[in-house]
């Protein structure tokens, strides 16, 4: 199933709106939450195609949202997740996150344009 | 016919001073009579002793006792620093002796400016023992063999009580002794051995096999060395020191010092730098990602000479990312805290990752950048972010010490459980004394601190990446016409026979997790 809608929880506004702006570009259905509370809601909510997941967030951290989604059981198996950071997590969290998302990268390293090659991977 | 029996006695440094002295003294005294003959036949050819005859045999006794003290006194300041220098030297060379070596810490010698003499001699010689240490060991022996009561078992005692640890190993490299302190493991099958965490290169065991070759005595000190990996349960650091000496039935004697308080603050500082990273990520992603944003957007509208400027901002924000991640990955190198994560993938596919920004870097700075890597190489285990800074870290380097319109040509090969990636340039290239120290931490040439900028952890951290991969890089260069570095990598089928393989050892260190990294804590550590 190709991915169409996609949910971003990223709390720095310059970067969330960058998402927005070129994922929108490129025709996908986009929202975005910018804290970790409204994330989680709205992913249960709705079963996007693709989850952006930042870590340091407002109220819930990315891994305990990602912990809550697909902890115990997967409640969301049709979704991918792309974890994006910049933070340098600790290793066991790390670990934890990495094993329950499509993929894991730092942000500074991912422009716009290079999400979207690595969201046409997840595709392919 | 009785043969006289000649004994050869080999001559000793120790026997020269007297020879030299005696010879020196019977020198001072034929010149003396010399010029007392002289003197007196001069005197004479003035007809001096028929005049005054007292006044003459005076003058004689006078100038010969006046000279031979001269000449003693003279003697006295100009051999003296040779006789400290044998003294020295008959220490070093280890020839049995009565007399105290000089020691390079007095005031005098301080004073007079001998001291780096003699530094020099005992550093020189200092794989056979500092004579100091050695007497003061001898007479520490003598105490504690002379103190009654101080068994066996009262020493092992004194020893648990210290933060210390202590262990001896015999000449089949088991342990015999070893004290509360020291971390030890025990495997399945009860054999005991260090439970220390030895970089991969420089571990005790090289250093114990380098030894056996070529050494009756040696001594080694490793710093920071760790006993469990990070965010493990009671981890601690020691600075190691061994001590071998051949043959000797405690063949290895290890020393480990307890500094885990020192190195904590190390850990401290690893956080500091891992939010100072993400603090200084944050405006790197917003200003790359609205770059890319903006010319996306823009294409079309701007001129070429401001899509040209566009191009250069991509690059310098591209570069200033490239140098926060060295910046970042060798301060969690130093603390050992640098992980790869590989997976199975090729050159081509980790080159990618990196292929537009190389490009444009070549192109704005007008270099030929050229990439041939053929299709059907072997596939690789990378951390394919890790080896991508790698490849640009060169390839950053090759721009740097090339010329305008220079070349630079990366090409990759296959040779034998191994695949080759080079990186060739055609621009200043680097004399041989420079090459030796190129990949050290902090290390700019001469040359290069003045003319061409950058940190000297470029090639620094390169080396560590590579060599968590298994791998290794090395570099031919030639003044004035150019270099070549080349990283080496294990094909993924040799990596993962060897996982296979010490799998079936039972040591259970290896694991592949479900996003398919390898988590080996033997191969991949920084």
């Amino acid at each position: 199933m190709a991915i169409k809608t996609i949910l971003i929880v990223e709390d720095d506004r310059f970067i969330g709106e960058m998402y927005v702006r070129s994922l929108k570009k490129a025709g996908f259905d986009v929202d975005w939450m910018i804290d970790g509370n409204d994330g989680l809601i709205a992913a249960r909510n709705k079963q996007y195609d693709l989850l952006l997941l930042d870590v340091m967030l407002p109220e819930r951290r990315g891994t305990e949202i990602l912990e809550a989604l697909r902890g115990s059981e997967d409640l969301i198996p049709h979704s991918k997740v792309i974890v994006l950071t910049n933070f340098e997590q600790d290793e066991e969290s790390r670990t934890a996150m990495e094993s329950r998302a499509d993929a894991y990268l730092i942000k500074a390293d991912i422009t716009p344009n290079k999400l979207l090659s690595v969201i046409e991977q997840l595709n392919g | 016919m009785a043969v006289k029996e000649q004994k050869t006695k080999p001559q000793l440094v120790k026997d020269f001073w007297p020879r030299f002295k005696r010879g020196a003294v019977v020198l001072i005294i034929l010149l003396q009579l010399l010029i007392l003959i002289a003197v007196a036949a001069l005197l004479s050819s003035f007809g001096f002793f028929e005049n005054e005859p007292l006044a003459f045999i005076g003058t004689l006794v006078a100038q010969s006792i006046l000279g031979v003290v001269a000449s003693l006194i003279i003697y006295h300041f100009v051999a003296r620093p040779v006789k400290h220098l044998l003294a020295a030297l008959v220490h070093v060379a280890g020839e049995p002796t009565s007399t105290t070596p000089p020691n390079p810490n007095e005031a005098h010698f301080e004073k007079n400016g001998f001291k780096p003499v003699l530094q020099t001699i005992y550093q020189l010689a200092s794989d056979s023992p500092d004579p100091i240490a050695d007497g003061a060991k001898e007479a520490a022996e003598k105490v504690s063999s002379s103190s009654t009561g101080l068994s066996g078992e009262v020493l092992a005692q004194a020893l648990d009580t210290t933060q210390s640890g202590f262990v001896v190993f015999n000449k089949d490299r088991k342990i015999i002794f070893s004290n509360q302190s020291t971390p030890i493991k025990v495997s399945t099958e009860g054999v005991t051995s260090l439970d220390l965490i030895f970089s991969e290169t420089n571990t005790l065991e090289q250093w114990w096999d380098e030894c056996s070759a070529n050494a009756v005595h040696a001594e080694k000190t490793w710093a920071r060395i760790a006993n469990k990996l990070p965010d493990e349960e009671g981890r601690r650091f020691f600075d190691v020191m061994a001590s071998y000496n051949k043959e000797s039935e405690t063949e290895m004697v290890v020393t480990l010092i307890d500094r885990t308080h020192l190195y904590s603050v190390g850990e401290a500082e690893l956080d500091f730098i891992a939010f100072a990273a993400h603090e200084l990520r944050g405006p790197i992603t917003v200003i790359r990602g609205y770059l890319d944003v903006l010319q996306d957007e823009l294409s079309g509208v701007i001129q070429p000479d401001q899509q040209e400027l566009f191009r250069r901002l991509t690059v310098s924000a591209n570069k200033l990312s490239g140098y926060i991640n060295n910046i970042l990955n060798t301060s969690r190198f130093d603390r050992r805290h640098l992980k790869m994560r590989p997976t199975e993938t090729t050159v081509t596919e980790v080159y990618d990752t990196i292929k537009d920004d190389m490009e444009l870097r070549a192109s704005s700075q007008n270099r030929l950048l050229s990439v041939s890597i053929p299709d059907g190489l072997p596939t690789i285990a990378a951390d394919t972010a890790s080896l991508g800074e790698v490849f640009s870290n060169l390839i950053d380097n090759a721009i740097k010490y090339s010329n305008e319109g220079g070349a630079i040509n990366v090409s990759a090969a296959s040779k034998g459980d191994m695949v080759e990636i080079s990186v060739e340039d055609h621009g200043i290239g680097m004399p041989g004394s420079v090459v030796s120290n190129l990949f050290q931490k902090f290390y700019r040439s001469h040359r290069s601190r003045e003319t061409v900028a950058g940190t000297g952890i470029g090639l620094y951290i390169s080396k560590a990446i590579v060599e968590s991969h298994g791998g290794s890089i090395s570099v031919r260069s030639e003044d004035g016409r150019g270099s070549t570095f080349i990283v080496s990598l294990p094909t993924y089928k040799m990596v993962a026979d060897r996982l296979q393989s010490s799998n079936n050892d039972n040591q259970a260190l290896i694991t592949e997790n479900s996003g398919g990294w390898i988590k080996n804590h033997n191969m991949y550590r920084g």
